[in-house]
C-alpha cells in the first residue's frame, strides 16, 4: 500500500486531534479496547468522551486537553491508505508542529467556525510553514459547524477569507478544497451530513482520496547524497541516498563541491549487487579511484548536470527562536558554520513583506547565507532534499530554511 | 491493520540505521530475540552487506523462555554477531511495572556505562502503543536515562538529534514506521529466522514476547508465517494485550518510557 502522509494544521483547540480521533472511530480503524480506554480516561477526568485521547496519550496531554507532541495514525478509506500526522496548535510548541508536518505531502487545515474562534494566528502561520516546506495540497475543514447552526454563511465567510490568504502565499485554486465539518459529531467526515444539504462537495475522506501523490524523481538529473562509508571485506564502500535521477553501474560521477571524478564500479541496494539505484533508494558504491576522504555531506551528479558548491545563497527562513548572525546550518547531513544577513521579514499571518534586518521569532523572512566552506545547494523548487536545511544556535534548533 | 510497502519501509530503516552508524562511533542494538529486533538485525545485515556491524545487547533477567536462549545462541553464531548479555537480577517480590522499570533499566545502565555506548538501536514501532507513537527517530535520553517527552528536540525532515554533551545517550528507532503485519511480511519475504514461540502450539501462540513472568500467549492456530499474517489481517485485539506491564495503571507506558524502558 502506498501511504499518503497528511499533516493536520491549525490553531489550538480548533479540533485537530478530535478530527483524527473520530476518523479512527468512524472508519473502524481502532480496536474497541482502545476506544474504551479513551472513554475511561475521559470519564476519569470528568469530561465528555474525547476522541482526541486516542492520539494524545501523555497524562499531561489528557489532563490539559492539549497536544504536546506530534504523533501519527493510519486509516484506510476507499482503497487508499492515509497516515495522519497530528501536531500541536500552541505557538510555543511550533517546533513539534514543524517536526510532524515536515514528513507530509498533504495537509488538512482545521479552522473552527465557532464565534470568537475563526481564523487565528496559528491558522495562517501553519499554512505559511506548510507552503514553505513543500506541501502540495490542502483540504480546509471548517470545523465545529454544529456550534453555528450549520450556517452556510459562516462557512462561506471563513472560506473566502482563507482563499485570499492561500492565494497570496502561493497555493493555487486547484490545490485547495473546503469542507464544512463537525469533527466531534462526525458530520461530512465519512458521509455527507443531512444537516448541511447546501454543501455540494465530497465528505472529507472522499476529498482526500482524490489527491494523488507525486511520483519519485527518476527523470530528473542524478543527485546522490553521501552519508559516509562502510567496510565490506577489505573494500571500503561509499553509502548514500539517491535523491533524484538514476545511478547506473559503470557510469562516471562528479562529486561536489570538490568536483572529484569517480567511476561507479559496483552498486549494492538492499544487500544485493544491482545494475542501478533509483530515487529513494539507499545504495553502497564501490568507487574508482577509492576516495581519500569521507564523502559525507557531498553530492554526486552525472557529468551532464553537475551540482556546484556555493559559498553564498539566499533562502526563505522560518524562525522558531531569534536567528543569530552567526549560526550553524545542517544541509545534506553536514553542519556548516555560517553568517546570516536578514534582508526582509515576512509576517506569516498576512504574507506581507517588509525590509528588515531581523526576523521576530515565529515569523519568516528572506536571508543571505555565507558559509565557511562551499556547500552543495540547489533551489528548493528544483530539488527539495538539497534545497532545505535546519538552523542551530549551538545545538539548539532555531529555524529552517529553503534555498531560493 | 494496514499493510505497507515493505521495500519502502526497509529503505527508511536502512537510512536511519546507517545514519546512526555513520554518526556515532559507540553504538549497539537491543535484541530481545523477538520478531521486531530480529527483523531490524536482518535489515542491518543487508545495509552493511552481510554483517551486523555493531554489538547486540540482550538484557537477560534469567527468566526468558528456553526457546529464546537457544534462538539467541543459534542466530548469533549463524550471523556472526557479538552478543553482550546484560544480566539483570530478578526479585520474586517485584513484578510488572517495577520489574521492567527497575531491573531491566538498571542492567542496561550498567552495560552502557561499561562500554560507553553513545547510541542504542531500539526496535519499537508506532503502532504498538500510543506513547511509542510519540517518539522521534533519534531521541535523546539523559544521564539518568530519562526521556524528556514534554520537550523533545525538533526533528525536521531527516535532520536528527546529534550527540549530547550531558553524558546521556541517543535512542535510535529505525522501525518506527512499521506495522506489526509489515514485520511479518518482511520476515516472510527475506526468510528471516524467527523465534518458534510465535507459532501456535496446542492452540496458543505468543504475539508479543517479553519474559516468562509477564507474557501471556493468545489463542491462535497460526502455525506458519502466512497464517500469522492472515490472522493479523482481521484481528481486533491489541498486539500487547498479553503484556502485563502495560496494563497495571493509567499512563504506565509513558512512565516506563520516561524512566528509560525500551
Amino acid at each position: 500500500m502506498i501511504i499518503r502522509e497528511v499533516t493536520l494544521l491549525g490553531h489550538k483547540d480548533h479540533g485537530k486531534s478530535t478530527l483524527i480521533g473520530n476518523m479512527l472511530i468512524l472508519t473502524k480503524t481502532v480496536t474497541k479496547d482502545r476506544i474504551d480506554s479513551a472513554k475511561r480516561m475521559s470519564e476519569r477526568l470528568g469530561r465528555a468522551f474525547e476522541p482526541g485521547f486516542l492520539l494524545d496519550s501523555f497524562e499531561e496531554e489528557q489532563e490539559d486537553a492539549m497536544t504536546i507532541d506530534t504523533t501519527r495514525a493510519q486509516i484506510m478509506h476507499g482503497g487508499k491508505a492515509f497516515e495522519f500526522i497530528d501536531v500541536p496548535g500552541h505557538e510555543e510548541l511550533i517546533k513539534n508542529m514543524i517536526s510532524g508536518a515536515s514528513h507530509a505531502r498533504f495537509a488538512i487545515l482545521v479552522v473552527s467556525a465557532k464565534s470568537r474562534e475563526g481564523i487565528r494566528t496559528q491558522t495562517k502561520r501553519h499554512l505559511f510553514i506548510a507552503k514553505m516546506m513543500g506541501i502540495e495540497k490542502v483540504v480546509v475543514c471548517v470545523n465545529k459547524m454544529d456550534t453555528v447552526g450549520y450556517s452556510q454563511i459562516r462557512f462561506v465567510k471563513i472560506s473566502n477569507e482563507l482563499k485570499e490568504f492561500l492565494e497570496r502565499i502561493g497555493f493555487g485554486r486547484n490545490s485547495v478544497f473546503f469542507v464544512p465539518v463537525s469533527a466531534y459529531n462526525g458530520d461530512n467526515i465519512l458521509k455527507l451530513s443531512d444537516k448541511m444539504e447546501w454543501y455540494k462537495g465530497k465528505p472529507l475522506l472522499d476529498a482526500l482520496s482524490s489527491l494523488s501523490p507525486k511520483k519519485p524523481d527518476n527523470k530528473r538529473p542524478l543527485r546522490f547524497i553521501f552519508q559516509g562509508s562502510i567496510e565490506s571485506g577489505k573494500k571500503s564502500l561509499c553509502i548514500g541516498n539517491v535523491a533524484s535521477g538514476l545511478l547506473k553501474n559503470g557510469s562516471e560521477i562528479v562529486v561536489s563541491p570538490n568536483l572529484m571524478e569517480y567511476s561507479v564500479g559496483e552498486i549494492f541496494t538492499k544487500g544485493k549487487r544491482v545494475g542501478s539505484a533509483k530515487a529513494g533508494e539507499n545504495a553502497a558504491l564501490l568507487l574508482h579511484p577509492e576516495p581519500k576522504e569521507d564523502l559525507r555531506g557531498m553530492v554526486g551528479s552525472g557529468k551532464e548536470s553537475v551540482v556546484l558548491g556555493k559559498r553564498e545563497f539566499n533562502a526563505l527562513v522560518f524562525s522558531t527562536e531569534t536567528i543569530p548572525k552567526e549560526a550553524k546550518i545542517r544541509i545534506n547531513g553536514m553542519d556548516h558554520e555560517c553568517a546570516i544577513e536578514i534582508m526582509e521579514e515576512i509576517d506569516t499571518s498576512t504574507g506581507m513583506r517588509k525590509k528588515s534586518s531581523v526576523i521576530r521569532p515565529l515569523e519568516a523572512g528572506m536571508a543571505h547565507f555565507r558559509v565557511s566552506s562551499p556547500v552543495c545547494v540547489e533551489p528548493f523548487s528544483v530539488s527539495e532534499q538539497i534545497g532545505r536545511f535546519t538552523i542551530y544556535k549551538k545545538e539548539q534548533f532555531v529555524g529552517l530554511g529553503v534555498v531560493q | 491493520m494496514i499493510k505497507q510497502n515493505v521495500d519502502q519501509l526497509e529503505e527508511k530503516s536502512v537510512y536511519v540505521i546507517r545514519e546512526a552508524a555513520s554518526r556515532f562511533k559507540k553504538i549497539a542494538a537491543l535484541w530481545s530475540m523477538g520478531k521486531d529486533s530480529t527483523a531490524m538485525l536482518a535489515i542491518a545485515r543487508k545495509a552493511f552487506l552481510g554483517k551486523v556491524p555493531f554489538p547486540v545487547i540482550h538484557i537477560d533477567n534469567g527468566i526468558d523462555f528456553p526457546e529464546s536462549y537457544k534462538f539467541r545462541d543459534d542466530l548469533a553464531e549463524k550471523w556472526g554477531m557479538e552478543v553482550i548479555v546484560a544480566k539483570s537480577k530478578i526479585k520474586p517480590e517485584i513484578s510488572g511495572y517495577s520489574c521492567c522499570g527497575s531491573n531491566k533499566t538498571v542492567a542496561l545502565k550498567k552495560v552502557l556505562a561499561e562500554y560507553g555506548f553513545e547510541a542504542l538501536i531500539v526496535s519499537i514501532r508506532r503502532d504498538e502503543h500510543a506513547v511509542r507513537a510519540k517518539e522521534r527517530y533519534i531521541s535523546p535520553r539523559d544521564r539518568d536515562f530519562k526521556w524528556d517527552y514534554k520537550n523533545q528536540p525538533a526533528e525536521v525532515w531527516n535532520s536528527y538529534s546529534s550527540k549530547l554533551d550531558n553524558k546521556g545517550h541517543l535512542r535510535v528507532h529505525p522501525l518506527l514506521d512499521w506495522n506489526e503485519i509489515d514485520i511479518w511480511s518482511y520476515i516472510k519475504k527475506n526468510k528471516v529466522p524467527i523465534n518458534p514461540l510465535y507459532y501456535s502450539n496446542n492452540g496458543y501462540r505468543y504475539r508479543s514476547l517479553g519474559c516468562t513472568h509477564c507474557t501471556v500467549p493468545i489463542k491462535s492456530n497460526a502455525k506458519s508465517i502466512d497464517a500469522i499474517i492472515k490472522e493479523l489481517e482481521s484481528t481486533k485485539v491489541e498486539e500487547r494485550s498479553g503484556r502485563e506491564q502495560d496494563k497495571e495503571k493509567a499512563y504506565i507506558m509513558e512512565k516506563l518510557r520516561s524512566l528509560g524502558y525500551m
